[in-house]
């Protein structure tokens, strides 16, 4: 038997109204899911607890430490040991001038012996030599500028060769460069550091050796790594926040497109299940059918406005063009979609149905 | 034998403001051929209603073959097996063609599909829309469209047949080809014909004529 309620019009109608909510809903969970999974870090084991950098601030850039300091460093009690490392980053005006394909390329040198305090300890390949021009690099900087071991990296004018690429899962770290220090003062000219990487004793309180450099020292700051990972859940937390309002906006708006398009038909609806009751079609009979068409049609835009949703999506990020920031495909945003859709459908398409077919029918046949 | 039984029935509409049906009672035998007359808007339809289980009385009481309607939960079964009613305004679903349609009222008989298609053919053909069968009934004629709704209302052999106006939009010709068809499912499975008409030579046909005005019977006669 035929449904009496599938109606070519009405129905790709309603298509369209609920896949353009099943897509924004779609569109947004994609991108806050990638927002949010460009800020999860995960730290590792093994790298330093503490880094000391300098408190006062140079012409809006906190200024260097000098190398002696390190060696101070060490004789604080509970501190197993401290290594220096300095971050150079390539101004613009000096990547016009270089052939790196690379804009903005932060580069950082350590002693390739105490890499572990920067949190690597897994390189595939080698690790640079000592006051070499070899770089290593991070599996996702590799990954977004095309680097393999052997290329060339131009930094400061100068050609450093890949000659290893290490990954550790925390997506800044393997966004990284890591040469010698003692090479990376030597072409930028200064034999300071910029933080020292502290490591601490089995067992001790990272906080009360943080402060008790900072007591000892009154021009350093310092950062645990316990509250770098606080300040990062804090940074999650108003992501997670931003993203639940977006969606939240995105499931109003998916919403009133499926409510809207239903409604539409409940007039017409109504009239039709008044005739099928004078006919004598039970009411569960009728609901069942005006179910299964709501089905169908949730099932049809859910597909296509999924498959418009990770269109609009993927065009989008493409279109703004933001380095390193991909969309992430959870079942969650899926889910949500479809389960939002079907429960709208059953509330703005099942019920009035259900309240239709409570009416005698000579009261339902009087909607036109 | 009383087939159906209206006891003081009472049908008001906007707060008490119209009164259609005014403490009606009546009585209409079983296989008997009834038709309605009246002037517009004294509540032939609205009887008719009550009489198909279409609706039900402010107050009195609606029996029909003993049961009092207001005692029974879900009526959809009678209305199934025991009613064909033909509406004034034909009320055919738009979604679905002439044949589909007259299919409807067989939804879960105990039949093949090919016998429900051969059972709505039959009776497609009786009101002379065979060419018609896959039209949708927007494109169709009103009188076309009543004989769909007529063809609906017997395909089941209903026990009841209540008819308003099925001729109201036809020709004479036509209209006395449904009329035979109505009179045929009538006299042929004993079913009780009740027709609502405002034309006197067709209400004539009928074994019995209730006249109505004003939502009350003023008038109740044998035509043999
Ligand atoms: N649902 C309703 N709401 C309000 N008034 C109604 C309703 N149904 C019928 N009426 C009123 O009840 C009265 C009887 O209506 P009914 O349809 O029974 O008349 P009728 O005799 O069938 O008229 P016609 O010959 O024009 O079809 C009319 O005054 C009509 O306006
Ligand atoms: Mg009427």
């Amino acid at each position: 038997m035929k449904n009496p309620f599938r109606n070519k019009t009405r129905s790709a109608l309603s298509i369209i109204g609920i896949a353009i909510g099943i897509a924004t809903i779609v569109a947004l969970g994609l991108i806050t899911a990638g927002m949010e999974d460009s800020v999860q870090t995960t730290f590792n084991e093994g790298g330093a607890e503490i880094t000391v950098t300098n408190a006062t601030n140079i012409g809006g850039a906190s200024g260097l430490l000098n190398a002696s300091f390190i060696d101070e460093l060490k004789n604080v009690t509970n501190v197993s040991d401290a290594v220096g490392q300095l971050s150079v980053s390539e101004s613009n005006q000096s990547f016009m001038q270089s052939r790196s394909p690379v804009m903005g390329t932060t580069v950082y040198g350590i002693n390739a012996s105490k890499l572990n305090l920067a949190g690597i300890s897994n390189v595939d390949g080698d690790v640079y030599e000592e006051d070499s021009f070899e770089v290593i690099i991070g599996s996702r900087y590799a990954d977004l500028n095309n680097f393999s071991i052997g290329d060339n990296l131009s930094f400061l004018g100068h050609d450093f060769e890949v000659v290893g690429i290490y990954e550790t899962g925390n997506m800044m770290l393997d966004n990284g460069v890591y040469t010698s220090l003692s090479k990376l003062q030597n072409i930028s000219d200064t034999d300071e550091v910029s933080s020292i990487l502290v490591k601490t004793s089995e067992g001790v309180n990272d906080s009360i050796v943080s402060q008790n450099i900072k007591d000892k020292y009154e021009n350093v700051s310092t950062l645990t790594s316990e509250e770098m990972s606080s300040m990062l859940d804090e940074v999650i937390g108003i992501l997670d926040a931003a993203s639940l309002a977006i969606s939240g906006l995105a499931i109003i708006v998916g919403a009133i497109g499926v409510i809207n398009t239903m409604v539409m038909t409940v007039y017409e609806r109504t009239k039709e299940i008044g005739v099928l009751k004078s006919i004598g079609w039970k009411s569960r009979k009728i609901l069942t059918m005006i179910l299964g068409e709501t089905l169908v049609l949730t099932t049809l835009s859910g597909i296509i406005g999924s498959v418009f949703g990770i269109l609009i999506a993927e065009v989008g990020v493409r279109l703004i063009g933001t380095d390193g920031f991909s969309l992430v495909y959870t079942p969650k945003t899926f889910i949500l979609a479809f389960g939002i859709t079907i429960i709208v459908g059953i509330i703005g398409g099942v019920y009035p149905a259900y309240k239709a077919s409570k009416l005698a029918p000579t009261e339902a046949l009087r909607y036109e | 034998m009383e087939l159906i039984i209206l006891y003081n029935v009472l049908k008001q509409y906007d707060d008490g403001a119209v009164t259609a049906l005014n403490n009606i009672s009546l009585s209409i035998e079983k296989g008997s051929f009834v038709s309605i007359i009246g002037p517009s808007g004294s509540g032939k339809s609205t009887l008719l209603n009550m009489l198909g289980a279409l609706d039900s009385p402010d107050s009195g009481q609606v029996i029909i073959d003993g049961i009092d309607l207001a005692t029974q939960k879900d009526l959809s079964d009678f209305r199934r097996h025991e009613i064909g009613f033909v509406f004034q305004l034909h009320n055919l679903l738009p979604n679905l063609t002439v044949q589909e349609n007259v299919e409807i009222p067989l939804m879960d008989a105990n039949m093949s599909e090919k016998d429900k298609h051969r059972r709505a053919l039959l009776f497609i053909e009786a009101v002379g829309l065979l060419d018609k069968k896959k039209q949708k009934p927007n494109k169709l004629s009103g009188g076309e469209r009543q004989r769909v709704a007529i063809a609906r209302a017997l395909v089941n052999f209903p026990s009841i047949i209540l008819a308003d106006e099925p001729t109201g939009a036809l020709d004479t010709r036509t209209g006395a080809k449904v009329l035979d068809v109505l009179r045929f499912v009538h006299e042929s499975i004993d079913a009780t014909l009740i027709i609502v008409t405002h034309d006197r030579d067709v209400a004539r046909l009928a074994d019995r004529t209730i006249e109505i005005r004003d939502g009350q019977v003023i008038n109740d006669y044998y035509n043999r």
